[in-house]
């Protein structure tokens, strides 16, 4: 068996977008198979771990759930720096949080300095489709669709955190999207080899189907 | 922070007369510099338009609170021993309690002496944590003949401060009509005439001083309270669910954040306020004494305030970078675990790459009220309002001993492990936590 394949790679994850869009519930869906309709507000940042094999690399994904209030932006830096992907996630039933995405993108971009801008891995999570069945519903998916095309094709997802709907699938793209970030190793994990001979070179748009 | 106990603005007679000394931390708090309010405490002056005049004659009544009952079972039960070192912490409580009562009863109540006591913990005997916190807090005098009039007047105050800032814009322009017209034209009892509205108080008015412009931006806000004042406890009956207690218990918290966030313009309402709110108010809406219970909202408005003025500069994003904003803080945390343990200080931010900034920010900036169960932190708080050092001291000495606790846990363990555990801290000991904390203060004990 080749050696590299075992090697444990390490992702980190970021997660932002506004309060209350379901940014903690999404991950506590992934992680912990739970959900609950009153999560604490997020202050600072919270941290949680999944390991998970992607195409036989084992990866652990490091997820950061950061808070949405816009007072804790400054604070990001210590957050984002080393991050291997971000996810932005907005609520579909309410156009503000989707108008922020655009601030939340150039505030990730300030602080946390990808070397790459441009090829850096973003992904949208639309979330709470379930409410009202649909019916209080402000932003299209075509229009969300716009927005993700407008920014180098970023991968988007539908989800509900609620009914476990499409939660996975959007996990597992965020996973490769984070495998394809040719980052530099991390000063925080030394201790984990980071020799992978092969790493998965997709485009960001591949994981969608 | 020690001697600032008590400021001013606290003591001075009422908050309606002018203010006279100039305060440059108005500058620091409010975003625009010509912003309206004209006064050096923000927390004192409403930047609203002028009260209607049947507003500003809140009637002020005075309440005799039934606390003086207290008196009698204090002084009958102790026989001044000098500490609960007997036996057991049943006895020592129970000890403590007893002490407590005493100096409570007295008529001019010795700060020093209440801090001393209160400081190894508080006893949930009725109504005895509500009045020491308020005692601790200078949201009550320690003379306890000014009461009486004290309460009253607060009350009313907050009464006042309701009225005029959780209306909505409509209700302003009609209650000032309404004034006006009475002014003017007493007389007029024909057909109502259509009321004439200015373009600073049409609604879609885009003038920077429409009070409907100010109105929006201030929903955008209440529905940020209204998100988070729900999720507060959702595991505690007080404060979640549908039952009629929950649903009061949440409107009052709302009303304060909303007239806190008013009243402080460049603070406003940061997420967290809430956590920092719910204490108090707990332990204020739990006095057996029902005057003090119906009036736990004012109580715990003045009480948040003044809590807050030790640290509200960790809640200003401008002042994050500052020697006094939150990251300062995180520092002076970090500087302390290495005087005191300097192993584990190198282990967590040199070997491990733990960032302090990952687990003690929420530790700090709420008080620990997240770490541990409710009741646990309520005692945390006892210690944290009565330490002579000041709140906000006691809170990183305390901060220092949680690390050092699981010293053995945080030394064998990577970052992962790390920031697991520190971001869920296990259950403690905090009796003895709190004894760590004391014997980390550079002077000796108290």
């Amino acid at each position: 068996m080749d050696v590299s394949a075992t090697k444990r790679r390490l992702l980190k994850v970021i997660f932002l977008g506004d309060s209350g869009v379901g940014k903690t519930s999404l991950m506590n869906r992934y992680v912990y198979k739970k959900f609950n309709l009153q999560y604490k507000a997020t202050i600072g940042a919270d941290f949680m771990t999944k390991e998970l094999r992607i195409d036989d690399q084992l990866v652990t994904l490091q997820v950061w759930d950061t808070a949405g209030q816009e007072r804790f932006q400054s604070l990001g830096a210590a957050f984002y720096r080393g991050a291997d992907c971000c996810v932005f996630v907005y609520d579909v039933n309410v156009t503000k949080s989707f108008e922020s995405l655009s601030s939340w993108h150039e505030e990730f971009l300030k602080q946390a300095e990808p070397a790459d801008p441009k090829a850096f891995p973003f992904l949208l999570l639309g979330n709470k489709i379930d409410v009202d069945d649909g019916h209080s519903r402000a932003v299209s998916e075509k229009r969300a669709r716009q927005w993700c095309d407008s920014r180098g094709s970023m991968p988007y997802f539908e989800t509900s955190a609620k009914q476990d709907y499409n939660v996975n699938e959007a996990f597992i793209c965020i996973a490769k999207a984070a495998l394809t970030n040719e980052e530099e190793q991390e000063p925080y994990f030394e201790s984990i080899s980071e020799s992978v001979s092969e790493v998965e070179t997709r485009g960001g748009g591949g994981c969608a189907c | 922070m020690v001697k600032k106990r008590v400021p001013d603005w606290l003591n001075s007679s009422l908050w309606s007369s002018a203010p006279s000394v100039d305060d440059d931390r108005l500058h620091r708090y409010t975003s625009e510099p010509a912003a309206t309010t004209s006064s050096p405490e923000p927390v004192v002056q409403p930047p609203v338009p002028v009260p209607p005049p049947s507003a500003t004659t809140a009637v002020v009544r005075t309440e005799s609170p039934k606390s003086d009952t207290r008196d009698s079972r204090g002084n009958n039960n102790v026989t001044n021993d000098d500490n609960g070192t007997s036996s057991g912490p049943s006895a020592e409580d129970v000890s403590r309690q007893a002490q407590l009562l005493v100096e409570l009863s007295k008529k001019i109540i010795n700060l020093r002496e209440l801090r001393k006591i209160a400081s190894q913990g508080i006893p949930d005997g009725p109504g005895i944590r509500s009045t020491v916190w308020k005692l601790l807090l200078g949201y009550l005098p320690p003379d306890r003949g000014l009461w009486t009039s004290e309460l009253a007047k607060k009350r009313s105050q907050y009464k006042h401060f309701k009225d005029e800032l959780l209306m909505n814009p409509s209700e302003i322009s009609r209650r000032s009509e309404k004034a006006k017209s009475y002014e003017h034209d007493e007389t007029n009892k024909g057909p109502l005439s259509r009321s004439e509205i200015s373009q600073e108080e049409h609604p879609l008015s885009l003038g920077k001083t429409s009070i409907w412009n100010q109105y929006f931006q201030d929903s955008e806000i209440i529905e940020q309270i209204d998100r988070d004042v729900k999720r507060t406890h959702p595991d505690m009956h007080f404060f979640s669910g549908d039952s009629s207690l929950a649903k009061s218990n949440q409107e009052a918290l709302r009303n304060i954040l909303i007239v806190f966030a008013k009243l402080n313009p460049g603070i406003r309402y940061v997420q967290g306020m809430n956590e920092i709110l719910a204490p108090l108010f707990y332990v204020f809406r739990s006095d057996p004494d029902e005057d003090n219970a119906a009036s736990a909202e004012a109580d715990t408005f003045f009480c948040f305030v003044e809590l807050l003025s030790g640290f509200r500069d960790h809640f200003c994003q401008q002042l994050d970078n500052s020697v006094v904003g939150i990251r300062a803080t995180i520092t002076k945390l970090s500087q302390l675990l290495k005087e005191h343990d300097e192993e584990l200080w190198r282990h967590l931010e040199i070997t491990t790459k733990v960032n302090p900034q990952f687990y003690a920010f929420r530790w700090i900036t709420l008080l620990l009220t997240q770490e541990f169960n409710f009741a646990d932190s309520l005692h945390i708080w006892d210690t944290i309002l009565s330490d002579p050092e000041g709140p906000l001291e006691t809170l990183l000495r305390i901060c220092c001993s949680m690390l050092i606790l699981i010293r053995r846990r945080l030394l064998a363990g990577d970052f992962t492990a790390n920031l697991k555990l520190l971001q869920h801290y296990p259950p403690a000991n905090i009796s003895h936590l709190l004894y760590v904390a004391n014997k980390l203060r550079k002077q000796p004990s108290i």
